[in-house]
């Protein structure tokens, strides 16, 4: 039977790993998500979960040991942070080269330096292009919610990539609300059975090279290593499908529907809009209510799933709209904008007509996004909308 | 495949002519030895008589009564003194004085090897004569199944390949296989776009991950019941020293069940032939080259095997493709262990490319690292402590080891002098480690 | 019938063959055939038959399980009395033939028989066969009396035997000493000594004029100084010549042995001779000789093999040298190479309880021979053949010869 609880985020994210029942949990502890680990670690210690926990000596090793119980056929579960995903890099950056279908929580900070152990998805944004999938979450409900989902699509057949289930460090980690943990037979209901490693496997009955060296100017090797490119391509446009499929199923197993690829909050008359990713949407659309509260016809597309970008999910939502104000937690140094900003704006350019755009800056370090510094957004859009130009970014914590 | 036998063999070098083989020749059988030690030309240099179990021997074809035959099982020249009719004929078959006239006897002698327990061989205090149970070795595994493709693209007298060769023929099929990067996947074991070089599962770990990521695999084989897969690496030294250490040590530290074999050719050969941790002083690499300012290595190499007998491993040993008895029997005890923990096996491996050797000369630069100690033969175990497998006395200097190797052509005497006082030093901390009496347990 | 190799005879170079070609050719059909009605056997060891040592059922050297496992048909008591070398055809004494595509005579010597007025009216043994020997051996058990003619090795071995079984023995032998050609006269005089010390009476440098029969098996030997011994059993053991009568019209170029090249070839194609019925290189004067002794036939007998097989690690023949190992009464003669010969080299002899002569020329061993005094044979030899210079240590090897011939073998050998 299902059960409410009162958790943090770190502890919905540990439920919800649970509850998809991974054969191997690798952990290192980091800053905001080391309270995520050692709630992993007590649940197999208490015996409520069944998976061997690898308490290793470094994030580099966490993903290391994960790649090789996943070849053998494992389900596998892990988090990091910022740093720590910095130095998992390695074969972090390999993980979707070998199709496998993992499933890491990254428990959002902002990267050192200056050195800094607070919220910001500075450590999500640099890796963006990597081959991950990437969801973010809203609520300690989703994060729950989303991992279960996550692993529904990282071992679909047409899909088999990693995904990064993002939540914001400090404001979900260490924020408690009420969350509703689905029953167990409903989640296993939801997975199935596994089936992990039937592409590349390391198993003495089916003996197979694995990742043997690919390329080169001659001969087969740019044919097949552009096939294999191309394939993982593949994988992330299936994966827009596969997305909005799993959480249809989610929704209808659980009474629990998610937007699964942007959640478009009272667009439907929108003519100014904002767009925003993980925990500040709450803030966002409290701000958006009392704009119309004041007869101004906001509204706010949030982003849920990142990679692969919803392109032209995007378009329509933001197509009739006079102006955007997107809103990051992270920084593109050399655009010299918001990352998420320069996504929306390539998603524009889709659309037969140009809408005016601009970026906001904010939260990072841990900083609050508050209503009155959406308040301040929307206006600032607003202007957009009338005619003023914005080539800066606006940072919103700027004079905090 | 044809038979190969166990032999005696004798150094002249290490020969003193004590003469204690032929006593105890003699009074092991109860007449004249059978093995004769003579002067040599030079001064206190000997040289041996003896049978040498000819593979095609004159003596049993010249015998008129069928009286000697060469065992199929032991490759021993066997007499039959029942047959014989004292003819001699066989000593004229034979050129080294191998089968003669035993005056006590007025019949001839020979040498039957003792059924493989040669007693002039354990009546040797010089090592001179050796038992070498190679034949033996190759008996047992030489028509096992080869791993590889046969078109491995290593370098001419590679002795990787070697290692690799031997170490998965006789592993075998019930294995999964990490090479990181380096020489071992380099001359194609883990093949190319898409076509493997191994009929074992093999793959291509990161230079970095290679034990972690052995042990999830391991991890997840135990959790499913499938324990008798040996999950092992044929790594190099630079990823094993140096940016892989992390993993090696993490998982040494967790006792993870995985068997990690590194092949020491003491430096990244597949890149070129840079420096690594485990590259010796004074040495030649691309990255520590000679020149007016620099001389080669101006550090010591790390001794990584000792490093992981800290780690208090399930096993830990050395290993040298000149000592291929020595390397199967401890491949044996590594492959045990590595169902109880960690297992590691370190195999020195002289690269001819790399250290500018000849490859006619590679096993024997691997013979004379080892008879200089430049190279020690030792296993550790937590029960039976550290253990040499081969008698580190009675070294021959350094220089004569060195003096072979290309990459140490430039040595000056006072980096010579440095290189015989750490491997002097380094056998001394190995002897007291081998010969500490065991901790008496604490009294509570 | 036929075979792709044919070997004529089954001793030691016909056995040395069989192995040689087996060790590059596992499958090529192979047949041996043999005069002889029983397996293979050496020559050498028919005194040891004679004196009861070695029982005739064990000294046969290959059995039946050999031939099965080696894949060559062997018959035994079939002669050849043809060769066709043009349609390489050897023709039966039963009529039947073989055809063959490479050919080795290795049919060995028979005894040869001296013209000797009324020897061929009186019973004599001979000692070439396994049945020569069981019957001299029967012979022996009833005579008193015995004469031996020839002082070679097969006559003094026989001297030897007949006298340890009781009999009155006398040698009769053309030359001055017994063992010619392979021993000097003072290596010779210790090995007669011995003889008369056992009661052998020795007529050398003595000529048989004439036999005359007696009672059964009795005869009387008359000698060129008036002597009449008589005997009840005479055993002619006057040398061997190779057996080459059945070659008669074949082609094949004979002296007093089939003449072959280094590689044992005959002048016909496909026909190479090997053992005591082939004249090949003597090491020394390098002329085509004969020199029937186990070890030049093993050595023959491997080349020839080779050669039938097309072994291309087949290396020319060095020649052949003298070799004989000795036994009499317990004691030791050996002698290896140009041991007896006079002049043209360097002697050194060596007397105290044993003797030894050691020749030598250039500053290289040509011959070693000695009595009571055993030495490594097989390493003298290979410093004959490789022509050692032993310049640099000469007086080593005079002074300890064993000890400075097995150093240089075993530093040769690294």
């Amino acid at each position: 039977m299902s059960q409410t609880v009162v958790i943090d985020g770190n502890e919905a994210a540990a439920w919800g790993a649970a509850l998809s029942r991974p054969d191997m949990v690798a952990v290192y502890p980091i800053t905001p998500q080391s309270s995520l680990v050692e709630y992993l670690a007590k649940f197999i210690a208490d015996g409520r979960m069944d998976a061997d926990l690898m308490d290793v000596e470094g994030e580099h090793s966490v993903l290391s040991v994960l790649h090789g119980a996943c070849l053998a056929g494992a389900r596998t579960y892990s988090a990091t942070s910022a740093q720590g995903l910095a130095y998992m890099f390695e074969p972090y950056f390999r993980t979707p080269g070998l199709r496998l279908p993992m499933v890491v929580s990254l428990v959002n900070r902002d990267s050192v330096s200056p050195t800094c152990v607070w919220g910001g998805q500075q450590d999500a944004m640099t890796v963006k292009e990597v081959g991950w999938i990437h969801m973010f979450c809203e609520t300690q409900q989703e994060i729950c919610d989303t991992i279960p989902i996550a692993y529904k699509v990282a071992e679909h057949p047409e899909v088999m990539l990693p995904v990064n289930v993002n939540h914001d460090g400090n404001y979900l980690s260490y924020g408690v609300a009420k969350v509703d943990l689905p029953d167990q037979a409903v989640v296993d209901a939801f997975l199935g059975e596994k089936s992990i490693n039937w592409h590349a496997c390391l198993d003495p009955e089916r003996p197979m090279a694995v990742d043997p060296l690919t390329g080169g100017a001659t001969g087969a090797g740019p044919a097949t290593f552009v096939r294999y490119r191309k394939g993982l391509c593949g994988g992330m446009r299936a994966a827009l499908d596969v997305i909005v499929e799993a959480h249809a199923e989610w929704g209808r197993k659980t009474g629990r529907h998610w937007s699964p690829l942007i959640e478009e909050y009272r667009m439907e008359d929108a003519e100014v809009a904002l767009v925003t990713i993980g925990s500040m949407s709450g803030a966002a659309k409290d701000a958006v209510d009392e704009a119309r509260l004041d007869g101004r016809r906001l509204g706010l597309v949030k982003i849920k799933t990142f990679r692969p970008f919803p392109v032209m999910q995007m378009a329509r939502a933001l197509a009739k709209v006079r102006a955007v104000g997107v809103v990051d937690r992270a920084v593109n140094f050399g655009w010299n904008c918001g990352p998420v900003f320069q996504e929306v704006l390539a998603a524009l350019y889709h659309l037969p007509v140009r809408v005016p755009a601009m970026s906001f800056i904010g939260g990072l370090a841990g900083a609050d996004i508050t209503v009155e510094h959406f308040a301040q957004a929307i206006e600032r859009t607003l202007r957009l909308a009338a005619g003023e130009t914005a080539v800066e970014p606006v940072w919103l914590n700027e004079n905090d | 495949m044809g038979t190969a036998f166990d032999t005696i063999t004798f150094k002249a070098s290490s020969c003193d002519g004590c003469g204690k083989c032929m006593t105890a020749c003699a009074e092991a059988k109860q007449g004249a030895a059978r093995i004769s030690i003579v002067p040599g030309t030079k001064e206190s240099s000997f040289e041996l008589a003896m049978c040498r179990q000819c593979g095609d021997p004159k003596c049993v074809m010249v015998c008129p009564a069928g009286a000697l035959a060469k065992d199929d099982g032991s490759g021993v020249v066997q007499w039959d003194a029942s047959r014989c009719i004292d003819c001699l004929l066989c000593t004229a078959g034979c050129s080294y004085g191998g089968i003669s006239l035993d005056s006590h006897t007025a019949r001839v002698s020979k040498c039957d090897q003792c059924d493989g327990d040669p007693a002039c061989v354990k009546a040797c205090p010089t090592d001179a004569l050796q038992w070498v149970t190679a034949g033996s070795v190759f008996n047992k595994y030489g028509d096992k199944e080869d791993m590889f493709v046969p078109g491995l693209s290593g370098c001419q007298g590679c002795n990787s390949e070697l290692i690799m060769r031997h170490a998965m023929r006789k592993i075998g099929r019930n294995s999964v296989l990490a090479t990181p990067p380096g020489c071992i996947p380099g001359m194609g074991s883990v093949g190319y776009n898409g076509k493997t070089g191994t009929k074992v599962p093999v793959f291509h770990p990161l230079l970095t991950n290679t034990a972690s990521m052995l042990a999830g695999i391991r991890r997840y084989y135990d959790r499913v019941g499938r324990k008798d897969i040996v999950v092992m690496a044929l790594a190099g030294d630079g990823g094993t020293s140096d940016c892989g250490f992390h993993a090696v040590s993490g998982a040494a530290e967790r006792g993870e069940k995985v068997l990690y074999v590194c092949v020491d050719n003491e430096g990244y050969m597949n890149t070129g032939m840079q420096r690594s941790s485990t590259t010796p002083f004074g040495s030649w690499t691309s990255t520590t080259p000679v020149g007016e300012h620099m001389r080669g290595k101006s550090q010591d190499a790390k001794n990584l095997p000792l490093i992981m007998v800290a780690h208090k491993c399930a096993y830990v040993a050395t290993a040298s493709t000149g000592y291929m008895e020595d390397l199967y029997d401890k491949l044996d005890k590594a492959v045990e262990a590595s169902f109880r923990g960690f297992s590691y096996l370190h195999i020195y491996s002289p690269c001819p490319t790399g250290w500018r050797i000849p490859s006619s000369k590679v096993i024997e630069a691997c013979r004379m690292s080892v008879d200089s100690n430049f190279v020690t033969l030792w296993e550790y175990t937590r029960e039976g402590g550290l253990r040499f497998t081969r008698s580190p006395d009675r070294p021959i200097p350094v220089r004569d080891y060195v003096k072979m190797i290309g990459k140490y052509r430039h040595l000056d005497d006072a980096q010579l002098d440095h290189i015989q006082s750490r491997v002097d030093e380094q056998v001394t901390l190995l002897k007291r480690m081998a010969a500490a009496p065991a901790a008496e347990p604490a009294v509570i | 019938m036929e075979a792709k190799y044919l070997i004529i005879g089954s001793s030691h170079a016909a056995l040395e063959a069989l192995r040689a070609i087996r060790q590059v050719d596992a499958e090529g059909s192979m047949a041996m055939l043999t005069r002889d009605v029983h397996l293979p056997y050496s020559p050498t060891i028919l005194p040891y038959v004679v004196s009861g040592r070695s029982p005739a059922e064990r000294v046969i050297l290959r059995d039946e399980a050999f031939f099965t496992a080696s894949k060559c048909t062997f018959v035994g008591n079939t002669t050849a009395v043809g060769l066709d070398a043009t349609a390489k055809t050897v023709t039966l004494a039963d009529g039947g033939s073989w055809r063959y595509d490479k050919l080795l005579i290795a049919t060995g010597a028979a005894p040869a028989i001296p013209p000797v007025p009324g020897l061929d009216g009186v019973s004599y043994h001979v000692l070439r066969s396994l049945d020569d020997a069981q019957g001299l051996r029967k012979a022996m058990g009833t005579a008193r009396r015995a004469v031996v003619l020839g002082a070679g090795l097969v006559g003094l071995h026989a001297a030897e035997n007949l006298a340890e079984a009781g009999l009155a023995v006398s040698v009769v032998e053309m030359r001055s000493h017994v063992l010619p050609g392979y021993f000097d006269a003072k290596a010779s005089t210790r090995i007669e000594a011995a003889f008369t010390e056992h009661g052998v009476t020795l007529f050398l440098g003595r000529t048989v004029v004439g036999i005359d029969g007696g009672k059964g098996q009795a005869c009387t030997v008359r000698l060129d100084g008036g002597e009449a011994l008589e005997t009840d059993l005479l055993l002619v053991a006057a040398g061997v010549k190779p057996v080459v009568d059945w070659l008669a019209g074949s082609g094949v170029a004979i002296d007093r042995g089939v003449l072959v090249n280094d590689t044992m070839r005959t002048n016909q194609p496909d026909v190479w001779a090997a053992g005591d019925v082939a004249q090949a290189r003597d090491f020394h004067s390098g002329e085509q000789a004969l020199i029937g002794i186990i070890p030049t036939a093993v050595e023959q007998g491997r080349l020839a093999g080779m050669g039938m097989a097309g072994d291309s690690y087949v290396k020319p023949y060095a020649g052949g040298l003298p070799v004989n190992t000795y036994r009499f009464f317990g004691r030791v003669a050996l002698s290896i190479g140009q041991a007896a010969a006079e002049g043209g080299g360097e002697v050194a002899e060596h007397e105290g309880p044993g003797y030894r002569r050691v020749v030598l020329a250039d500053g290289r061993l040509v011959g070693y021979a000695s009595v009571d005094e055993p030495f490594d044979v097989g390493i003298m030899g290979e410093l004959i053949r490789r022509r050692v210079d032993l310049s640099g240590c000469k007086q080593d090897f005079l002074d300890r010869p064993l000890e400075t011939g097995r150093r240089l073998m075993s530093e040769g050998w690294r």
